[in-house]
């Protein structure tokens, strides 16, 4: 009798505990803003009111990220402003909860470079309800304060176009190209999209031999070797990523190319310095459509405290425009001194 | 000299049947599989597997994991490629370098599993993170231009083998030296077993696995250094990224139990082989990234189906002769 007893109060009790939750969740539900569109209504007047902007940036494994931040972190000191880092493993869900924690800190700005734009639209409109500037790395969202801009899609397009012309001048447009590509984030498949679709079009009678997802040296080393043992005279390696391409310069120069042999081109995106180093050196990896490293870690503090001192969405976002580098041009030699 | 194939040994290694019809699929769907530049090329891009495999498998062997080799060869690599950039570091003391990086690692999480005795599934998940943050601190930008001395570890040949190929055929040497020849290798086998029983039979339960993590993080950090060696750089973030789970993988595939006690360096070496064979066939053949994984995840469940059947199909082989000869014995007369 006890143990029913027992059992009914047991469940009684788990019963008020679920209603219970549940009717919180409900109420936090009712309480979410009615459109994602949020008004930002209470954001710092001036940007004496930032003392610190957080950045979230979820690629901290790639060798730009180390770049952008070295110069972000000067430029934060000569403005006064502390910089906070967070560390999303390179994962959305990670991604979401750091920032939900910087809005629940209230950090004056975030700078954030969703992995998935549309994700983050919800994480952005609470930061502006809540009175933080919102600036929107690598693209734009639909809430947000600012945006630090740079053409993913246009820097592949650069380097399709080159590598293309390249191709019609040297080959007589006839030759074989090897892509090492990523079809797993936004960013990468901007990349290929642009890179793949302007090769192809100005170079259309080059045979496209492999399409591979590589955007690490040694993954991309591993798959150029394998393209190479099928088809050991591919004229062009073109890659998402200068890591990829550097790995592919490598599989050609160990399957015995020359390093200046002038019937192969090899191409990356990033401004790594290593493959800058080889483009200098005037090896057959001939460009790279290189980030502006010292640009984009000034916007990271400029642009927050351009809002805080009341300029529009218009006025205090900015695009950094993605150069294409090559032996000779004086932006390779500034970009290299920028690595220190 | 016999030429049959003995149904026991291919019970204990299914694996080879497997790798056989595999490069025959390559081969025939290519052209180019059997290539001897393809083939060195696959042993030269498995090597570094193998050399951290061997002793990782020893370790598994022994009842114990590490899930932080991705992050050593990380580190083994940084040490490496650091002190051949920035300092001018030749071939010797890159190595050395790398080595200690690798054993300084191995220590540590030789003391926390063998010594207090902690989970190694927690302790080296947590260093795998751990040392890749430190790797990452110590080297955040990439490293280049490391000098010809360095790049002899990586790009040498040595009697027509590239020098990953002969440092990865050592490694197994010695392990299977280690294995079948010194009481040590039984020793690794008793503790997988039964902690309890080869304790109590005087075996060093606590020194043996603590050498085999310092053996597996000296090996990483070498395989890192090898690494950066061939490619002429490093990347922090992304060396060896991944890495863990191919190394289990091999070992796992191999015939190593999870659970300790049992499995072979050949198995390991097959295991090896098997991954290195796949990833290249489905690149050579075309296959679509995605269709890759998938087909690469089907491939392992295979394999894990056949390393589980395994031992069921070794004493199938082994009763049925014994069997066959009480059928034909049968109709002789007793001799007593």
């Amino acid at each position: 009798m006890n143990a029913v007893v027992k059992k009914s109060v047991d469940r009684r009790t788990f019963l008020a505990w679920t209603g219970g939750i549940g009717a919180a969740v409900l109420a936090s539900a009712c309480s979410a803003p009615s459109s994602t569109k949020a008004s930002g209504d209470k954001v710092a007047k001036s940007s004496k009111d930032v003392d610190t902007v957080a950045w979230d940036y979820p690629f901290t494994f790639l060798p730009v990220y180390a770049g952008v931040a070295k110069f972000a972190k000067e430029r934060a000191k000569e403005k006064g402003v502390s910089l906070e880092q967070t560390n999303d493993n390179g994962k959305p869900d990670v991604q979401a909860s750091n920032l939900d924690t910087l809005i629940a800190k209230k950090v004056p700005a975030i700078v954030s470079f969703p992995m998935v734009f549309e994700a983050l639209e919800t994480q952005a409109a609470k930061a502006l309800s809540a009175g933080i500037i919102w600036v929107t790395y690598g693209g734009t969202l639909e809430n947000q304060s600012a945006s630090i801009t740079f053409s993913f899609e246009e820097g592949g397009r650069k380097l399709g176009e080159d590598a293309a012309a390249w191709a019609q001048e040297n080959l007589g447009g006839k030759g074989k190209v090897a892509f090492l590509v990523d079809d797993t984030i936004q960013l990468g498949i901007e990349r290929t999209k642009g890179m793949i679709d302007a090769f192809t079009a100005a170079a259309p009678d080059m045979e496209v031999v492999g399409r591979e997802q590589a955007i690490d040296p040694d993954t991309a080393l591993t798959k150029t070797k394998a393209i190479l043992a099928k088809h050991p005279d591919v004229n062009v390696v073109l890659g998402i990523t200068d890591g990829a391409a550097f790995g592919g310069y490598k599989a050609l120069v160990e399957s015995g190319r020359s390093e200046t042999d002038a019937k192969t081109y090899v191409g990356g995106q990033d401004g790594d310095l290593g493959s800058l180093e080889l483009i200098k050196k005037g090896t057959f990896y001939r460009a790279s459509a290189a980030l502006q490293l010292r640009d984009i870690g000034n916007a990271v503090i400029d642009v927050p405290l351009a809002v805080a001192d009341g300029k529009s969405d218009a006025e205090a976002s900015t695009d950094v425009p993605i150069t294409l580098v090559k032996q000779g041009d004086a932006l390779l030699d500034e970009i290299i001194a920028q690595y220190g | 000299m016999s030429t049959t194939v003995n149904p026991r040994q291919l019970a204990r290694y299914p694996l080879i049947p497997v790798i056989v019809a595999m490069a025959i699929g390559f081969e025939l769907s290519t052209g180019s599989f059997m290539g001897s530049q393809n083939l060195l090329g696959i042993a030269t891009d498995s090597a570094t597997l193998a050399i951290v495999a061997v002793p990782s498998a020893l370790l598994v062997i022994s009842g114990y994991l590490d899930l932080s080799v991705g992050s050593t060869y990380a580190l083994g690599a940084v040490a490496a490629g650091w002190l051949a950039s920035e300092h001018g570091g030749g071939l010797l003391t890159c190595v050395l370098l790398s080595l200690l990086a690798g054993l300084a690692v191995g220590a540590v999480n030789g003391f926390l599993c063998c010594v207090v005795g902690l989970s190694p599934f927690i302790v080296t998940l947590g260093t795998l993170t751990a040392v890749r943050g430190l790797a990452q601190q110590f080297a955040p930008l990439p490293l280049t231009s490391f000098g010809d001395s360095f790049a002899w570890l990586g790009g040498a040949k040595v009697a027509g083998l590239p020098s990953p190929v002969v440092i990865a055929l050592l490694v197994v040497l010695v392990a299977g030296a280690i294995l079948a020849l010194t009481p040590v290798g039984r020793h690794i086998y008793a503790i997988g077993v039964s902690r309890e029983a080869a304790y109590l039979s005087g075996v060093r339960v606590r020194t043996v696995p603590f050498t085999l993590f310092l053996a597996t993080g000296a090996c990483a950090a070498l395989a890192g250094a090898i690494k950066a060696s061939v490619l002429g750089a490093v990347q922090s973030g992304t060396a060896g990224s991944g890495f863990e789970l191919a190394v289990l993988t091999a070992v796992l595939v191999g015939g190593v139990a999870l659970t300790g006690g049992s499995g072979t360096l050949v198995g390991v070496v097959l295991g090896v082989a098997f991954l290195g064979i796949l990833q290249n066939g489905l690149t050579l053949v075309g296959v679509p990234t995605f269709w890759q994984q998938v087909a690469q995840g089907l491939a392992l469940v295979v394999a894990a189906g056949l390393a589980y059947l395994a031992p069921r199909l070794e004493a199938l082989a082994a009763v049925r002769p014994q069997a066959a000869r009480r059928t034909t014995s049968e109709p002789t007369p007793a001799t007593t």
